[in-house]
């Protein structure tokens, strides 16, 4: 096993009274990476994060965290750093206290444990609530106190599942804000479970889309939306004056180009054939255009957009 | 960010002091601790006065009356007990807090031991309170110390055997509602020996319900100091159905600890 891998699975399935949530999941992760872990309602993400953190036993299978594997579940546990979906919280204790209790669970000393929750409601932004009851937080503050929950035992691996789950667009902002400073300050792994497409190909490393037990894309955010979305256009500026040269050559070649909008300028519009790599269709187009001695100007590929990939991978859930 | 790793030795309490702690706190300082002491020490007053003072009831002798009292007192801070145990896990399902518990290093058997405590408190605070009125009721006759000491013994098992009960129940079914149903069942349950034809009671399997039953044998036991004067040697085998209910029920919740999940059941 790698020790550079945060997470690595094989095989992982689990089924509830004989439905299938997961079915042969592999999975690598390696340490440091912000995962985006994205699927529509009921692909399974949930039971794959409580697999992974011990509170669900795989049905087949195994898993390793931090290089850990599932048959020291307590060593795990000291390890990882949750964020419960649908999380409660107990109304009647201060946020202090419930982390104090938490952080003390994880065998810190009182005065330690007292001192870790201070720490932590000061870097979520509840250092000046942390002695209010919870009953009277709101609910981008409990996700807050939660996140600071997951982080009482300085783990490796944290979970975050459906963090912004029912709140406004400033408490995504803010949650979203909290986990990518919390994850590159202290070099933790996270896989963050969301619908939130947008903000993961802002903050996340890599994607990973389950649908229906399954996993349908995995990779960098612009390998997923380029596979999965499969933009099969690009635009290339050449000398207005070579722009009928242009067409010629590529005429001649499996790429396909029209004059684009800006055609007076030397714009053409390539239309990549299917069944060849993108890559290797716009390096191939590029080349007869040099070799022909028509300068290339200007290259870009239509970027692929992930919700895009989202929506094509789960189609048929 | 440092590692919480194998080198690393606990320094803090054991977890089940901890869990009990924050029980306790939750139980009293803000749950339902206090306003069902208050029930209960109503409830014992009236009780107190009607045998004490009550007409129609005057016929009981004093120790009858000393036993009497200490029989609900038993029975309801019992009762107590068996509310509190069996809300522990399943109400923490239903709270949304029990995975956040279940995902800490702590042994799921410190979470009962923890949990099963608190609700063990209720009866220590319903034995205390329950002191006073045995004093007065009591007084002059020479019961009231045989009377606390034997309520307190029999009291403590009974209360024991619920707690267990009532944290396995609350461990296994999946919601609230169903372990408080089930738990709350199976004490009538244990109580229907009581309504039992005197000569069904008077025979030989009758005797053997009688003494195997916690919920009879206790009662009994005390019955027997307090009114017929006995020493609590003379019919400690009275004892073995409520000792031998405290220590099964506790083993067995300890035992289904480590099978303690989610979301109860089979749903591992």
């Amino acid at each position: 096993m790698s020790a550079a891998l945060a997470l690595q699975a094989q095989g992982l399935k689990k089924a509830y009274r004989g439905v299938v949530a997961v079915e042969s999941l592999d999975l690598d992760v390696e340490a440091g990476t912000i995962l985006g872990f994205l699927g529509p309602n009921g692909a399974g993400k949930t039971t794959v994060i409580r697999m992974l953190s011990t509170i669900l036993r795989p049905d087949a299978g195994w898993f390793a965290v931090a290089g850990v594997r599932m048959d020291r579940p307590v060593e795990i546990r000291r390890r990882v750093g949750v964020l419960p979906e649908s999380a409660g919280y107990p109304p009647g204790q201060t946020g202090e206290e419930w982390l104090t209790f938490h952080a003390e669970l994880f065998g810190r000393s009182r005065d330690d444990a007292r001192a870790t929750a201070r720490r932590l409601l000061a870097e979520v932004g509840l250092a000046e609530r942390g002695g209010s009851l919870i009953s009277g937080y709101s609910r981008g503050m409990r996700q807050r106190l939660g996140i600071a929950r997951a982080l009482v035992n300085d783990p490796q691996v944290v979970f975050l599942d459906e963090p912004t789950l029912g709140l406004d667009p400033m408490g995504q902002l803010q949650v979203l804000e909290l986990m990518t400073r919390i994850a590159r300050k202290h070099g933790v792994t996270v896989v963050l479970s969301t619908h939130l497409l947008a903000e993961v190909e802002q903050a996340c490393d890599r994607v990973l889309i389950l649908n229906r037990g399954r996993i349908v894309a995995q990779g960098t955010v612009a390998e997923v939306a380029r596979r999965a979305a499969a933009p099969r256009q690009g635009l290339v500026k050449v000398p207005p004056e070579l722009r009928t040269r242009a067409l010629e050559v590529l005429a001649a070649s499996e790429v396909q180009a029209v004059a684009g909008d800006g055609d007076r300028r030397g714009e053409l519009v390539l239309n990549m054939p299917a069944g060849v790599a993108l890559d290797t269709a716009a390096s191939l187009a590029l080349r007869r255009l040099l070799d022909a001695g028509v300068p290339v100007l200007g290259f870009a590929l239509e970027s692929g957009r992930l919700s895009d990939a989202f929506l094509t991978v789960t189609e048929d859930s | 960010m440092a590692t919480v790793d194998d080198r690393r030795v606990p320094v803090g309490r054991r977890a089940w002091i901890v869990v009990a702690e924050r029980e306790l706190r939750d139980l009293w300082l803000a749950g339902r601790g206090l306003p069902l002491l208050l029930a209960y020490a109503l409830l014992l007053s009236v009780t107190s006065y009607l045998v004490a003072a009550n007409q129609a009831l005057n016929f009981l002798e004093q120790r009858e009356t000393v036993s009497l009292t200490l029989q609900v007192a038993v029975a309801v801070g019992a009762l107590l007990v068996l509310l509190g145990a069996a809300d522990s896990v399943s109400g923490e399902r239903e709270r949304g807090t029990l995975e956040s518990l279940l995902l800490s290093p702590a042994p799921r058997r410190a979470l009962l031991l923890g949990k099963a405590v608190a609700a063990l408190s209720l009866w220590v605070a319903a034995w205390a309170i329950s002191v006073p009125y045995v004093w007065y009721l009591g007084r002059g006759v020479g019961v009231v110390g045989v009377a606390v000491a034997s309520s307190l013994v029999v009291g403590s098992l009974l209360a024991l055997f619920l707690a267990g009960y009532g944290v396995l129940i609350s461990t296994i079914v999946g919601s609230n509602r169903l372990s408080l149903s089930v738990s709350l069942f199976a004490l009538l349950a244990l109580y229907a020996p009581t309504q039992m034809p005197t000569a069904v009671q008077n025979s030989w399997i009758g005797d053997l319900l009688l003494r195997i039953d916690p919920f009879t044998a206790g009662p009994r036991y005390l019955g027997r100091l307090i009114i017929n004067g006995h020493s609590p040697g003379q019919d400690a085998g009275w004892l073995i159905g409520p000792a031998l209910a405290a220590v099964v029920a506790v083993a067995v919740a300890l035992a289904v600890a480590d099978r303690l999940t989610l979301h109860g059941g089979d749903q591992a």
